[in-house]
Order: structure tokens, then C-alpha cells, then sequence
């Protein structure tokens, strides 16, 4: 016994002694790869991967290649939970993941409590309020979308009345009381107020509503599907308002879905693999060879969120998981110094995050983008 | 109870003591989830195995027991009477859903149960102001029993293992009193059990809530397990998985529904080494189970060792409809 403890203090010894063999740097990368999540997070689980495969190309980080080992929550926050503690037991520095807001405040707990940095996509508002120092974002979250977009709706395109069709979900309700409050600090009068179900199919009446109601514009806050349905049948009405939404009512995979229908519609997004930022194309063009299918800024998140790590550990010089999250508080992470991170972002005491972003307008099936908004 | 069983029985005790000493908080996370699910799945054992009735709402009571207990234990309330409440007003709302319920059997109670189930996550979601709506609920603090605190995984384990050991001491008793008795009679013959003064209205809906109060009880530990809850959790899906760790156990067998949520709960997890291919495979093996044997693995069971055993030749000359 005493032996063998020797042994282990001497092995110790060695590997704090030679940082190049004791640094490899572990990620977990925990993400919704089955169940309702599945879309968004194998987006995300890709970039990720694509990411340190290029880290790993290159060098890796600290010299050894970054190791990444994947996790499936089943988009169920029970599951989830179990994943972080297994990540956790795995001996995991850092973790990716969740998409799904839900599984992310249950990662959370359990991750503040090993003292493990979690970098999320999810984009629910109320994740960077509730004091937790080891959550940071990839995406801004809802919150700061919205006023962006009511800015942009009131002082660029004149709107004074809008319908706002919104889903009855954890994520619809954060957009729709975001969206209420900036209306009013923006003078936009609400006409017409249109809570929809999951996985609604027929979105006749709603779009009745809409159309009748005398607004300038529409807001739609819809996920995916729902989104395309809801197109389709406004295109069928011929509705003759224009459709503003919030990342999903422009996404790739309702363009896809409304076809024709998409054509017009607009909305404000956070990431695009549209943008006209020349590494932003190169990354989506490198992706596409990749895995065959176009990213969406799920992917985007989750390649820019390998290059952070990537950076803020060397920065912080060890796989230290409490410096990690220490560094990152008021970071900023510009292009030139970082250049994964395809366009400069810091992060505030929350581990909120703000990036600038654009407002696109559907055409040809192709998101265009009209403007480039200033970060908030 | 034979003494062979007793000692079967003591082992297994023994060995749940003992399996998660050593391991890491993920396995002992996912074996709490286990013994939860098992929880559940006995009650609806009881509903479907012994008195006949399928339900899918058994999620759905779950999810009455995990927010009545979330919902008082961030009141202050100590979990022991949350928990109590929490099965009680299970048990209630079973007695409430199977009054009307009850008046219809078989496939038709299940999908009065459907829409039950459906309807509750409807609530759940929408009474904002109460259950938190599609937020859910968080921050649920782990009980503390005689001053220890069962915050770690593994004083929560042997936590949640106590409860599961009562509500299968329970389960136990009640399936060999006179109501236990009662439901299996209404179970093999509905007809000869009504001519022996059975009510069966009132034993079926005496199952179908105990049963759901077992799920009020995997609630109630649920709450405290995952500290956060949401209406999502205790949607149809989840229903129709309990309903299968009950069918894949063996239904009607007292071990059925444990083995049927190890099963469940636990094969996803040991094939997760196969990556992108472990819900797949794990479907397969579950189609393949119910094709070769309907009446689940303790059935199988059953098959592969009566092919063993040296039995007895029937008189064949006894048999029904017998000819020479």
C-alpha cells in the first residue's frame, strides 16, 4: 500500500512537472442527438466536432490534441442530467452543450457544483439570470434579439401596428413577453395577440386573424415546423403583410420546408452561414464537404464554441476548469487574436454574450442580408 | 414465502446495497432513476398485470406527485409530508379520473387515459402562475432524514432505495390480501368474480388508484432526484414508456415491472457504447423480446427453463374434450 502511494505521488510529481504530457485538454460535448432536439443538436454536435478536428489538425491545444467525447441527452432533462454526471466522472475540463434550454438549467446545477465551465446554445433569457459562474453563452440570448429586430421593425420600416403569432412553449413565451415589452418602448401597438400549439398543422384561423387585424406587420415566433406550415398557409391567403421573425421564421430547414412561401419573409439572426464575412462562407463551405448538408447557426455555435475553448485555455495557460470560467468573465475574443470565432464577441459577468448581427430577408430561397446590426 | 425465496430475496437486497458502492455518480444517478421508475412501474403493474386495466396516464400521475411535492418542499415543507401529499392527492385524482374512467375497459380506458394524460400536460403548462408553465420548476432541495442530508448521489441512492423497499413491502402485501386476491379474480374471470359477490367497479377502481399512488410516491422522489421539473416530462411519451418497462418485465409477475424498468432504463445506457446506433439497437432487442415472448422477460424466462426442467406427463386423458 505504501508502495504503491509513493509511486502515485511520484507519478504526480512527474506529471505536474512536464505540462505538455499532463495538459490534454477534455471536452464533454453533451447535446440532444435523439428525440423532439435532434435537428438542432446534431447541428450543433457537428460543429463542435468539426471544430476541434481542425483544432486537432493544427496542434490541438497545449500540444496534445483536444479530446472530445459525445454524450446523448435524448432531449430529456432526466437523461440529461445523467450525462453531465457522467461527463463529469469522465474527467471532463470543459463542457458543450445543451441546445435545449430545459436540459441546460438542469446541466447547470450539477455542473456548478463540480465547478465545470458549460458552454450552452441555448438561447432562453432566463439561463444568464440566475447567478450561475460557470454557464456561458454561444449565442446571445432571446432577450437581446428581440429589441434589436423591434428597433430595426419601428425606426427602419415604419411599422405602427403588428400582430404578434407566437408559440404557447417555454421558448415562444420568452420571445413573445420580450417582444411585448420592446413594443412598447418602441411605440408598436399590438392589434392582434396569436398563441399557437406545438406542433399545430392547421394555421388557417390564426392567419385569418392576423390578416384582419389591420396590422402594418406580422411577428412570428414560431420553431421550425411550425414556422413553414405557418408560411404556407399565409402564402395560400395571400396575406400581403410582411412576415418578421427571430432566427427560426428564416431558418434553413423552413426555407427548405415552405419552399415559395419563405420568399419574403424576414427576421433577425444571430449567426448565419449567409453573412457576408468571408471566414464565415469558408467555415460553411469546409462543413458542407464535411458532412454533406448545410449548417445552420446551430453548427455555427458549436464551431465557434470549439475555437473559444480553444483559445481561452491557452490563455489561461491549463486545462483549470476554475480559471477557465474565471478568464472568461468580461472577455472579449476578437477575430484577429482568435479567428475561429469568425467575428469578435465578448461576454459580461453572466456569461451573457453580444456579437453584432443581421437582419435577412428570404429571396431566391437564399437568406440576403439587409442589415448588419451593432451588438447590445 | 418459501425459505429459498426469503434468501433470494435477502440477496437481493444485499446485492442493491451494494452495487453502487464504488461507482461514479453517473451510475448511481442512473440506478436511482431505476428504482423510480420501478416505483411506477409497479403501480402500473398493479393496474394492468393484476386487475387487468390498461392505462396510459401513469406519466401524467407521476407528474401530479413530483409538482405537489416541488411545488411544497420550495414552500419549507419537509419532504416526508410532500410526499405523503403527494400520494395521496395521486391516489384522489385516480379515484377522480377511474369513476368515470372505469365505466369503459380495456383499449377504451386507454384512451380515456390518453386524453387524461394529454389534458394534465395541457394544465401543468398552462397554469402558469402555479407550476412555473413551460419553465418548469427548479431548485428542488434533497430531504435530510434524521439529520443526514441526502444531497450526494449516494445518500440519495439508498434514500430513494429505502422508499422503493417500502413501496415493494406494500406492493407485496396488498397482492396477497383479500383486494389483491379480488383483482386477480376480475383479471381471469370478470363474470365468475361478479357471481361471488365481487363489485367489480369498486375493486378495478381500487387498483387503478393505488396504482397511480405508486406513481404519486415516484413523483415525490423524482422532484428531489432531478431538482428541476417540467410539464414535459410527464407527456404521453413518457406514459407509454412505463407501460412498456411493465409489458417487457412481464406483466402480472411481482418482479416484472423492476426487471422491465432495468430493462428500460438501464440497456440505452449499456449500448450507448455503439454510438449513433444504441436507441436502434436497443429497439430491436425490445421487438424481438415481445415477438418471441409476449409475457415479457420473466416469461421468457419462464419458457427457456420449463424446456429444461424434467416434468411431470400430463394425463392427457384429463384434458378437456378429451377422446379415446
Amino acid at each position: 500500500m505504501l508502495k504503491k502511494l509513493i509511486g502515485s505521488a511520484a507519478l504526480a510529481l512527474v506529471l505536474a512537472g512536464s505540462p505538455a504530457f499532463a495538459a490534454e485538454l477534455k471536452v464533454g460535448s453533451i447535446v440532444e442527438l435523439s428525440g423532439p432536439g435532434a435537428a438542432a443538436g446534431v447541428n450543433f454536435r457537428d460543429g463542435v466536432k468539426m471544430g476541434f478536428e481542425e483544432i486537432n489538425a493544427t496542434g490541438g491545444v497545449f500540444g496534445s490534441p483536444v479530446k472530445i467525447s459525445e454524450y446523448d441527452s435524448q432531449t430529456d432533462p432526466q437523461v440529461s442530467r445523467a450525462m453531465v454526471q457522467k461527463a463529469i466522472d469522465d474527467g471532463v475540463h470543459v463542457i458543450a452543450g445543451t441546445v435545449f434550454s430545459s436540459s441546460t438549467v438542469v446541466n447547470m446545477l450539477v455542473a456548478r457544483r463540480a465547478g465545470i465551465p458549460q458552454f450552452t446554445g441555448s438561447e432562453a433569457p432566463s439561463i444568464t439570470g440566475m447567478g450561475n459562474p460557470y454557464i456561458f453563452r454561444t449565442a446571445f440570448g432571446s432577450q437581446k434579439g428581440v429589441p434589436k429586430m423591434a428597433k430595426y421593425m419601428a425606426e427602419e420600416m415604419g411599422v405602427k401596428k403588428v400582430a404578434v403569432v407566437w408559440a404557447n412553449t417555454e421558448f415562444g413565451k420568452g420571445g413573445y413577453s420580450a417582444f411585448k415589452a420592446e413594443a412598447a418602448n418602441y411605440g408598436l401597438e399590438i392589434v392582434a395577440d396569436i398563441p399557437t400549439e406545438q406542433a399545430q398543422t392547421d394555421f388557417s384561423a390564426d392567419v385569418l386573424r392576423a390578416k384582419n387585424s389591420g396590422a402594418d406587420a406580422l411577428f412570428v415566433y414560431l420553431t421550425e415546423e411550425e414556422s413553414a406550415r405557418f408560411l404556407r398557409e399565409a402564402q395560400k391567403q395571400s396575406i400581403g403583410k410582411p412576415m418578421i421573425g427571430e432566427t427560426t421564421l428564416i431558418g434553413h430547414k423552413v426555407i427548405e420546408l415552405a419552399g415559395e412561401a419563405a420568399e419574403g419573409a424576414m427576421g433577425h439572426v444571430g449567426l448565419t452561414p449567409d453573412a457576408d464575412i468571408p471566414a464565415m462562407k469558408d467555415m460553411v463551405e469546409r462543413f458542407k464537404q464535411r458532412f454533406n448538408y448545410t449548417p445552420d447557426h446551430n453548427a455555427i455555435k458549436g464551431y465557434t464554441l470549439a475555437h473559444i475553448i480553444k483559445c481561452v485555455s491557452e490563455e489561461v495557460g491549463s486545462p483549470d476548469s476554475a480559471a477557465i470560467a474565471e478568464k472568461m468573465h468580461g472577455l472579449t475574443l476578437t477575430v484577429e487574436a482568435c479567428p475561429g470565432v469568425l467575428m469578435d464577441v465578448s461576454w459580461d459577468e453572466t456569461g451573457e454574450m453580444s456579437r453584432e448581427s443581421f437582419f435577412v430577408e428570404v429571396k431566391d430561397g437564399k437568406q440576403v442580408v439587409r442589415a448588419i446590426l451593432p451588438p447590445n | 414465502m418459501t425459505r429459498k425465496q426469503i434468501l433470494f430475496v435477502v440477496l437481493g437486497i444485499a446485492a442493491l446495497i451494494a452495487a453502487p458502492l464504488g461507482q461514479g455518480n453517473y451510475i448511481i444517478y442512473t440506478m436511482t432513476s431505476w428504482l423510480l421508475f420501478s416505483i411506477a412501474a409497479m403501480g402500473l403493474n398493479l393496474t394492468l398485470g393484476y386487475a387487468g386495466q390498461i392505462s396510459l396516464a401513469q406519466a401524467g400521475f407521476m407528474g401530479v406527485g413530483a409538482y405537489v411535492t416541488a411545488l411544497m418542499t420550495l414552500a419549507g415543507v419537509p419532504w416526508i409530508l410532500a410526499a405523503l401529499s403527494s400520494i395521496g392527492s395521486a391516489f384522489v385524482v385516480g379515484l377522480l379520473l377511474g369513476y368515470p374512467a372505469l365505466r369503459v375497459q380495456h383499449h377504451f380506458l386507454a384512451f380515456v387515459t390518453l386524453a387524461f394524460n394529454t389534458l394534465l400536460f395541457l394544465v401543468l403548462r398552462n397554469e402558469e402562475e402555479i407550476t412555473g408553465g413551460s419553465f418548469g420548476l427548479m431548485g428542488m432541495e434533497r430531504p435530510t432524514v434524521f439529520g443526514i442530508s441526502t444531497d450526494g448521489n449516494l445518500n440519495f441512492y439508498y434514500f430513494a432505495l429505502v422508499c422503493f423497499l417500502v413501496a415493494a413491502g406494500i406492493m407485496w402485501w396488498i397482492l396477497r390480501s383479500p383486494w389483491g386476491r379480488a383483482f386477480k379474480a376480475l383479471r381471469e374471470n370478470p363474470i365468475r368474480a361478479e357471481s361471488l359477490g365481487l363489485k367489480v367497479r369498486r375493486q378495478t377502481l381500487l387498483a387503478f388508484a393505488i396504482g397511480s399512488a405508486f406513481a404519486g410516491l415516484a413523483g415525490a422522489l423524482q422532484s428531489p432526484l432531478v431538482q428541476f421539473i417540467e410539464p414535459s416530462s410527464f407527456a404521453l411519451n413518457h406514459s407509454l414508456k412505463i407501460l412498456l418497462m411493465v409489458v417487457v418485465g412481464g406483466a402480472g409477475f411481482f418482479f416484472g415491472p423492476m426487471l422491465g424498468a432495468a430493462v428500460v432504463i438501464l440497456l440505452p445506457e449499456i449500448l450507448r457504447f455503439t454510438e449513433g446506433y444504441y436507441l436502434i439497437i436497443y429497439a430491436l432487442l425490445v421487438i424481438v423480446l415481445m415477438v418471441y415472448s409476449p409475457n415479457g422477460l420473466i416469461g421468457a424466462g419462464q419458457k427457456i427453463w420449463s424446456k429444461f426442467k424434467p416434468k411431470h406427463e400430463a394425463r392427457r386423458d384429463l384434458e378437456k374434450g378429451f377422446q379415446l
